[in-house]
């Protein structure tokens, strides 16, 4: 589209913000999480979900979801929080790297068990009442 | 009659070498036996090479020899085999509720039915090793560790009492899991 003055920047403008508003949805439901927790000595040492939006679009399909019930939030976070106990054992159920390792020094035992959720992208589908989300492979 | 005599040494001397190198073999052999495993020459040279090779042979000949139990199941294209395990955790110490000690005492009770999942399936690798100084043991360590990757894994049952959680978990393996 032209503009009576002649020059293009009305139709720039129109295009950069169409592409931005059609491109920023395309990534904006794809999160990277991360889960990991170590058991010393038959005791909870260390826990971590780490759960950051993906900055560049995933490859794979959906597959095993997992519907959380939401109050209208887009915050993954905030719904992860509130499900925290679901969550965690849908995690367990898509299956942990488990790393154990024990020494025995003059019969004393120490043991250190890690288990761990290697970054993996999820695709969150949020809708009024509950969030879908589902891993890419 | 000179050289009667040197014939006799050098027979005598090619004796000797001949039951040299029979020890050296015989070692060789039962070597990957004691392993129970296919010899990979890992240790070839490094720990049994300041040992004397008869002592070798005697301590290996002695020492048991883990036969497979014919009673051990094992996993067949036909059917499935259902594996259960009971992992146990403790609540710490400084919780602020009991809601909060069964929490954490249940993950580390989940992660230890996990690693036992993970020995059963893959199996330990297991070190040992004991210092002997002036015929005494100084120091004896065993180290065992598991590295493997476990899904699907089920909770059964889980109890809680006196701080200690113990989680019955229950996991189905098919021959198709492995392919």
């Amino acid at each position: 589209m032209r503009s009576r003055d002649g020059n293009h920047s009305f139709s720039r403008r129109l295009s950069v913000v169409l592409l931005f508003s059609l491109a920023l949805p395309l990534s904006a439901s794809e999160y990277l999480i991360s889960y990991r927790y170590v058991i010393k000595d038959a005791l909870l040492y260390n826990e971590s979900l780490t759960i950051s939006q993906a900055m560049q679009k995933c490859k794979g399909s959906p597959y095993r979801e997992l519907i959380l019930e939401n109050d209208a939030s887009k915050d993954l976070k905030k719904i992860i929080n509130q499900n925290s106990e679901t969550f965690i054992n849908y995690l367990h159920k898509l299956g942990l790297s488990v790393e154990h390792t024990e020494a025995t020094v003059n019969a004393q035992n120490k043991s250190t068990t890690t288990l761990t959720l290697k970054t993996q992208c999820f695709k969150v589908d949020f809708n009024d009442n509950f969030a879908r989300i589902s891993p890419l492979k | 009659m000179k050289y009667n005599v040197l014939l006799v040494a050098l027979f005598s001397a090619s004796a000797l070498f001949s039951v040299e190198t029979i020890q050296e073999t015989q070692v060789e052999t039962i070597q990957p036996i004691t392993a129970d495993q296919p010899y990979t020459g890992e240790y070839e040279n490094t720990q049994y090479a300041a040992l004397d090779h008869q002592h070798i042979a005697q301590t290996v000949s002695e020492a048991p020899r883990a036969q497979p139990q014919p009673s051990e199941p094992v996993l067949s294209q036909r059917e499935d085999m259902l594996i259960t395990v009971t992992g146990q955790g403790v609540a710490p110490m400084n919780t602020s509720s009991p809601a909060q000690a069964y929490a954490l005492a249940k993950r580390a009770a989940v992660a230890d039915a996990y690693r036992m999942i993970a020995e059963k399936v893959k199996g330990v690798r297991i070190d040992g090793q004991d210092l002997i100084k002036n015929m005494m043991v100084k120091r004896s360590t065993v180290r065992t560790s598991v590295r493997a990757m476990v899904r699907n894994a089920n909770v059964v049952e889980t109890t809680f009492k006196e701080g200690l959680c113990e989680v019955e978990m229950e996991i189905t393996l098919s021959h198709a899991d492995f392919q």
